[in-house]
């Protein structure tokens, strides 16, 4: 087995003659926490795409695992350990947080083996630990729907969590949140770091220093730099590529 | 898991059984006859709100599978009446059937009419009721299968399950030597259970039905309560989603959809028994649409709730009817109900009692006061 969870080799797509993401190489090791950063356009979701299976990609090849998925259909790669937070929230506006939690932790597609009431003790503790975890716990009776934005998307997090995904990518995960929402966000990744492989697309300077351990930088489909935080804000090509913007936050 | 004994919803259910199995105590056994129709209505009511308000799929055909199960027990019940045992053959013979039979055909029930050999086994009751339930579940688990297997949702369930009742009600009407038309099947015997014959008007034939009410709300209850019934709500809010997590979306709402035509069939078999008659009018539109204003009006997001509602609106019907005044008045009072329960309950007199509940109990707390508790 591979030391990392998550690999892509000069993957890369065209549209057209358009090459919005061009060969690039990441390794993101096992429990690790990296942060894509780069300006509008840069690719970053695009890459997610080739990665979840939303985008084939043209070239290249994504590993889990070591394990090569590249350009499987995108409910596959999903059931091989790759969970993707959905861009618009979908949870199941009619139930309480706890079903939301319990309805995403399947074991049985079919509807008579789940005829039963009540689940294992071992699932029960589980689904309170994730609710815990994206610090839901006072809402466990909540309707979905009641739910603030920052809420939703916790809960998001939790679902896709309780299905014990290899990595997890989140696009944006604070987009439209509150200051105090971020803050909480960013507790809540700082809990996952160590245990949970994620990668994460985000535009916040704050909350990429909240967080972040290793930075990758995209420009124009290709990795323009890698390091801490500490290393990424004094790089020279990345504030070039900025044109000279004093502070990476303006992108 | 909470204690059961501090769960209001166990106590609202208790209550209401109470009441029903006290109401013989009233001595009243013209009212108690047209209560236990009702108490079949109030089934149907249940039955809508396990599709409407668990699965989304607003079925405006129910009344098929109340007019399925009605027929199935109407069959024996007319075979088992005086004027088809007279008929001077060895079987009984349905009285419509020798008015329609060609002059010199057999008397028989294998061939009086086209097709009338299909009586034959409804000579037995219990066949009967078997098919009251087996048929409607056949039917819902073939359109089941067609409607949710296409992904076929929302309205257009609805428009299907019309047009389908609709259908019904042709070809049950142009069966005329099979099913004695528009008229339906009327005259009919009593059911024979293990000896006992039930008279609509009997004490027993009520506790008969109110039992088998007791058992269908257990079990539709238990049923939603199940993961099964959990994601069955998932699927309501998001198909896509619930397909997404690896979900059978088709056979929960198939299943469901089965589940609540043979609560329908039963509700349809045990009308019979009580009204002694099953006519095309179960058809009808109006009859299915009124089921979903019962379920509507009781709240279709609770299974006693939707089956109160239909209980209360036809005894209040019933009470209306008595007073010459309210007769004509009736109908529009319902359509005004109907009407405000919608804008302002739309969750129903259900859903109404369930936030009372929760405020009295401090459970109830809108998200909105919540924030500023802790700001
Ligand atoms: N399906 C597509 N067809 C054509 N161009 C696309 C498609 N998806 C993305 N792009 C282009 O690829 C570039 C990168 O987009 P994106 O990955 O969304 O950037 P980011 O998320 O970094 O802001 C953009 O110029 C965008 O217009
Ligand atoms: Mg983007």
């Amino acid at each position: 087995m591979s030391v990392y969870a998550l690999e892509t080799e000069a993957l890369g797509v065209s549209f057209g003659r358009f090459r919005a993401v061009d060969g690039v190489s990441l390794k993101v090791a096992k429990g690790e926490l990296r942060v894509l950063l780069g300006a509008n356009g840069a690719g970053k979701t695009t890459l997610m795409d080739l990665i979840s299976g939303r985008t084939r990609s043209t070239s290249g090849r994504v590993l889990l695992n070591g394990r090569d998925v590249t350009n499987l259909r995108e409910y596959r790669i999903a059931r091989a350990g790759i969970g993707r937070k959905f861009q618009i929230p979908s949870i199941f506006t009619g139930l309480t947080v706890r079903q939301n939690i319990e309805v995403a932790q399947s074991h049985h597609p079919g509807v008579f083996s789940n005829l039963r009431i009540g689940r294992s003790a071992a699932d029960r503790a589980r689904v309170e630990e994730v609710i815990d975890l994206v610090g839901l716990s006072d809402q466990m009776k909540t309707e979905a729907g009641t739910l603030s934005h920052g809420q939703i998307q916790w809960l998001e997090l939790g679902m896709l969590m309780i299905q014990s995904p290899d990595v997890i990518l989140l696009d944006e995960p604070t987009a439209g949140m509150t200051q105090a929402e971020t803050g909480k966000t960013a507790a809540i990744i700082n809990r996952l770091k160590g245990n949970q492989t994620m990668l994460v697309v985000e535009h916040d300077m704050a909350f990429v220093r909240d967080i972040a351990e290793k930075i990758t930088v995209l420009h124009l489909g290709r990795v323009l730099a890698e390091g801490t935080v500490a290393e990424i804000e004094s790089d020279a090509a990345v504030r070039a590529a900025y044109l000279g913007s004093q502070e990476i936050s303006a992108c | 898991m909470t204690s059961l004994l501090t769960n209001y919803r166990i106590w609202a259910y208790l209550l209401f059984f109470a009441v029903l199995l006290a109401l013989p105590l009233t001595g009243d056994d013209f009212w108690l006859n047209r209560v236990a129709k009702y108490l079949c209505f109030g089934m149907l009511g249940a039955a809508i709100a396990l599709t409407w308000g668990y699965a989304g799929v607003l079925n405006l055909g129910q009344g098929l599978f109340f007019g399925l199960g009605a027929y199935a027990m109407a069959m024996p019940l007319k075979l088992a009446s005086y004027t088809s045992l007279q008929q001077g053959s060895d079987q009984p013979v349905p009285d419509f059937m020798l008015w329609n039979a060609q002059p010199g055909a057999s008397t028989d029930l294998c061939c009086i009419t086209p097709g009338s050999w299909l009586w034959i086994p409804f000579q037995s009751q219990w066949f009967g009721v078997a098919m009251a339930i087996i048929a409607p579940v056949i039917v819902a688990t073939l359109l089941g299968r067609l409607i949710f297997g296409q992904r076929i949702s929302g309205v257009f369930v609805s428009i299907i399950t019309l047009a389908l009742v609709l259908l019904a009600r042709l070809l049950l009407v142009d069966a005329q030597p099979l099913t004695n038309g528009f008229n339906g099947l009327t005259d009919l015997g009593y059911f024979n259970l293990f000896g006992t014959e039930l008279d609509p008007y009997a004490v027993t034939t009520y506790y008969v039905i109110t039992i088998a009410l007791i058992v269908v709300l257990v079990l539709a209850r238990l049923l939603v309560a199940t993961r099964a019934g959990t994601v069955l709500q998932a699927t309501r809010d998001s198909q896509t989603r619930a397909l997404y997590l690896g979900y059978d979306v088709p056979a929960y709402q198939t299943f469901f959809f089965a589940v609540s035509a043979a609560i329908s069939g039963l509700a349809g078999m045990l009308y019979v028994v009580v009204a002694e008659f099953a006519s095309p009018s179960f058809l009808d539109l109006t009859f299915s649409v009124s089921m979903v204003v019962w379920a509507a009006v009781g709240g279709r997001g609770s299974i006693l709730g939707a089956c109160i509602g239909a209980i209360l609106i036809n005894v209040l019907e019933a009470r209306a009817s008595e007073t010459e005044a309210l007769v004509e008045a009736w109908k529009a009072i319902v359509g005004l109900v109907f009407v405000l329960v919608v804008i302002w309950l739309p969750q129903g007199l259900g859903g109404f009692a369930h936030d009372m509940m929760r405020r009295l109990t401090g459970r109830w707390r809108p998200e909105a006061l919540k924030q500023e508790v802790r700001q």
